[in-house]
């Protein structure tokens, strides 16, 4: 993004076709997550679902990051806030959406409060709030530790 | 996964407050880069970390675990027993990989809900964790929400 956002201002979408089973088991590995209904199917048919599998939290809201980073640079992102009311399962089609709630004017950019949330269909499966900061913010508070 | 069906309304309240060992985590530049793919988006520039480390950097480096926490909980780690609620994380400075950050949080709330006969219909538990750089500065907080069903 080469200018201040606006208010009211829609952020590009970030879309995934088919939600892989096969990532999230990688994400099991790397969380050392055991719970089952990420990555055994035998667990997942017994809940009703199918033998589907069940999309980490940190997944989904991995989405909206990178919708928010494609939009306003790579460590662009301060805070995210969301909440999540229901499940994504693999092979679900699922889209990150957001739009720009307000706007400051900083010392060397901006800083903008954003409304996020991911759709599978018509259902919002998580929802909340970002706030973003144009990369010259964080240019100036320094690169490396 | 070790727990149980239902820690008391005594032992859930006295969670609050509950320590983490603390510890140590460096971000590894495979895991940054296994982590980002499944994102599905390109990899990270140079040694940025994707914003969802911010789950289990956290976890791992306070000296708990995915598990440990299901236990606190009085879970058992069964498949449908755990929801998860929310997240609030803040990015105080950017991530890197091969940082050592210094890692340290504790439960900040646990609180039952009833039936209407009173018996326990679930437990959220929150907890919070402050990840720091090596010369102190705070870069980051996490505070996550759970939910127990009983």
């Amino acid at each position: 993004m080469t200018s201040a956002p606006r208010a009211g201002d829609r952020i590009p979408p970030f879309r995934i076709a088919s939600v892989d089973a096969q990532r999230m088991k990688t994400m099991a590995a790397i969380l050392r997550d055991p719970y089952p209904i990420h990555w055994d199917r035998q667990a997942t048919t017994a809940l009703g679902l199918g033998g589907r599998t069940v999309n980490q939290g940190p997944l989904n809201l991995g989405y909206i990051a990178n919708m928010l980073m494609a939009w306003a640079g790579d460590d662009a992102i301060r805070r995210l806030r969301v909440g999540f009311h229901g499940r994504v399962l693999d092979g679900d089609s699922v889209e990150a959406h957001g739009i720009v709630e307000s706007v400051a004017t900083t010392d060397s950019g901006w800083a903008a409060t954003c409304s996020v949330w991911l759709e599978r269909g018509p259902d919002r499966v998580a929802s909340g709030t970002a706030e973003v900061a144009s990369f010259c913010d964080r240019a100036a508070e320094g690169e490396r530790p | 996964v070790v727990g149980r069906d239902l820690v008391t309304d005594a032992e859930l309240a006295a969670l609050v407050g509950t320590r983490f060992p603390g510890g140590e985590y460096t971000i590894a530049h495979w895991e940054n880069a296994l982590l980002t793919d499944c994102t599905e988006r390109p990899p990270m520039p140079a040694d940025l970390a994707h914003p969802i480390v911010l789950f289990h950097v956290p976890i791992q480096g306070a000296g708990t675990s995915i598990g440990a926490l299901f236990a606190l909980g009085g879970g058992d780690g069964r498949a449908g027993s755990v929801t998860l609620l929310g997240y609030d994380w803040e990015y105080l400075r950017p991530l890197h990989e091969r940082i050592l950050y210094r890692v340290e949080g504790g439960i900040v709330s646990a609180e039952r809900t009833h039936d209407e006969n009173g018996a326990p219909v679930y437990d959220d538990m929150a907890f919070s964790i402050e990840l720091h750089e090596p010369q102190g500065a705070l870069a980051a907080r996490v505070t996550n929400r759970w939910r127990f069903l009983r």
